[in-house]
């Protein structure tokens, strides 16, 4: 586990990582986001210790798979905690071809408005 | 399935000690001209594309001086083969041929084990060859426990009987080492036709074909090659690369993306509208792009994100779909599945939130999502509480829904988008 200003932040098998925001967990009303991953078709790796999430299994472990990767920390804390958790999965690919075609003045379909607007 | 490019799959050849021609890619006639000039004899032109049948379709000609060369190379790289275009053409030494021969290893799925094929008669398709002249073609299943041993390679060559014991030495060896490679790059398939036997004796491969397994490809990243679904004849589109990484590597459920129409063009030449499209197994994939092409819809992408994938590749997934220029909607169906879809649901809906941070998540075009099956319902409930359904441009269709029927119910909410919005600029 990598402690940076409360921050906990993990890796995971796919590449990426997932980072919790620590400083916001303290008014945290309700820890969505241990309480998803504790559920039993979830990955289980955050534990409640002191209030705040932190990690159940080793990183080594996490990143091999242990977590897997459900996004429901993520979006729990949306919904119901702090908006404390951001997963950043990269798609280096895609980031390229979407360079690639707005140079030919292309835009993909979200970047679009209606014609009435 | 990888394919690789003729002057690829030669490198591979000379690499394990089989000879090849003397070549080199050129991309402009220019460069082509060059490589005559030092060259300094007759060469062979030869399209670069991963289709077969390249000699019939005009892909290979012949050239004496480097003029010829020029003029060869122009007209080569500005033509299309089978609808591919032409943007690299290998320039090599054009052989004094004999005798044509044919030899490869191959997957054999009916014995579960890789076989060898050769032919005194090379050159030809070799599947119209077994048709009219089977006895012509000698095969030999391998144990890939035991591996071929040279003596055996030569035993195989022997059976041909029409060559001296130096040329059975010769291609033995060129068959073990074609055998060690066919190994070593996990491949489907390496072929060799024509294997050439040249006026002066020497045997020279005078094509290169080789599959590599789709599932090995990341075992071999010395070959530089994208993991992609297969895409036929024509290389991976970029799309198809990225998608391509979802799976490299991670088997917790799959994320298959081919696409049809990248540009969104070809639907509109045939009258249909483009939309993009994913679901969860591919036997629903098929019946409801059936059902949408009947309703004047034409999805420009196959999709099927099944086998239970993580929610992270239904993230990366559904941002790499919705990426496609000039779709028009997006339909989402899964089939009565197992699948855990509450976590399906959770990566479609962090992709839209990301795509759509200005309409708090909410989408410009029509979109039906059809869930059918395990945590369907929390699937459901995971899009109201995230405000995704409060878009008239959203329905949530359940398990009671056909795929008929959410093509219908896509019918209806695009023409209701398009009459009520204008549908978007151009």
């Amino acid at each position: 586990m990598t402690m940076k200003k409360e921050t906990l932040e993990f890796q995971v098998f796919s590449g990426g990582k997932v980072i919790i925001d620590l400083s916001k967990c303290n008014q945290c009303p309700s820890n969505a986001c241990v309480q998803i991953c504790n559920l039993p078709t979830m990955g289980r790796v955050l534990d409640l210790k002191n209030g705040k999430p932190s990690l159940k299994k080793d990183l080594k472990e996490i990143k091999r798979g242990a977590c897997t990767e459900c996004l429901g920390c993520e979006l729990e804390c949306e919904l119901r905690g702090m908006k404390a958790i951001q997963i950043i999965l990269p798609t280096p690919e895609l980031d390229e071809y979407l360079k690639e075609i707005e140079t030919k003045g292309m835009r993909p379909v979200y970047k679009v408005s209606w014609r009435s607007r | 399935m990888a394919r690789l490019y003729e002057y690829q799959g030669k490198e591979l050849l000379n690499k394990m000690g089989i000879s090849v021609p003397k070549g080199r890619l050129a991309i402009s006639p220019k460069e082509a001209r060059k490589t005559a000039e030092e060259f300094n004899r007759p060469v062979v032109l030869k399209a670069q594309v991963l289709s077969g049948g390249r000699g019939k379709a005009g892909g290979i000609k012949f050239a004496a001086t480097p003029e010829e060369v020029e003029k060869v190379a122009m007209e080569l790289l500005s033509s299309q083969i089978k609808g591919i275009a032409v943007q690299k053409i290998w320039v090599e030494e054009n052989l004094p041929i004999k005798k044509e021969l044919y030899l490869s290893v191959t997957a054999d799925p009916s014995h579960r084990r890789p076989v060898i094929i050769f032919s005194r008669d090379g050159g030809m398709d070799i599947e119209e060859l077994a048709r009219h002249s089977p006895e012509k073609i000698i095969t030999h299943q391998m144990n890939i426990l035991k591996g071929l041993r040279e003596y055996e390679a030569r035993d195989f060559i022997r059976r041909a009987e029409i060559f001296s014991s130096e040329q059975v030495v010769a291609l033995g060896a060129i068959l073990k080492n074609l055998y060690d490679l066919y190994r070593k790059y996990d491949c489907k398939l390496v072929e060799i036709n024509p294997l050439v036997l040249t006026k002066d004796g020497r045997f020279v491969a005078g094509d290169a074909r080789i599959d590599i397994d789709d599932d090995a490809i990341f075992r071999h990243p010395e070959l530089g090659l994208a993991s992609t679904e297969e895409t036929g004849e024509r290389p991976p589109t970029k799309i198809e690369i990225a998608a391509g990484r979802i799976d490299e590597g991670d088997y917790r459920g799959t994320a298959h993306i081919v696409q049809l129409d990248p540009e969104g063009t070809y639907s509109r030449e045939i009258g249909k509208i483009p939309i993009a499209f994913d679901c969860v197994g591919t036997g629903t994939s098929l019946t409801t792009m059936d059902e949408l092409v009947d309703l004047g819809y034409f999805p420009v992408n196959f999709a099927d994100t099944s086998g239970n994938p993580t929610a992270s590749k239904l993230y990366r997934a559904t941002k790499i779909i919705l990426s496609q220029p000039g779709i028009e909607g997006y339909l989402f169906v899964t089939c009565v599945s197992s699948q855990q879809l509450d976590n399906t649901a959770r990566g479609i809906i962090k992709a839209l939130r990301e795509l759509y941070p200005n309409t708090a998540d909410r989408p410009n075009i029509p979109m039906v999502f059809t869930f059918r099956g395990a945590w369907d319902e929390e699937a459901r409930k995971l899009f109201d509480e995230h405000g995704i359904t409060q878009s008239p441009w959203v329905k949530i269709l359940r398990r009671d829904a056909t795929e008929k029927d959410s093509a219908l119910e896509f019918d209806a909410l695009y023409k209701k988008w398009k009459k009520e919005t204008g549908g978007l600029e151009s």
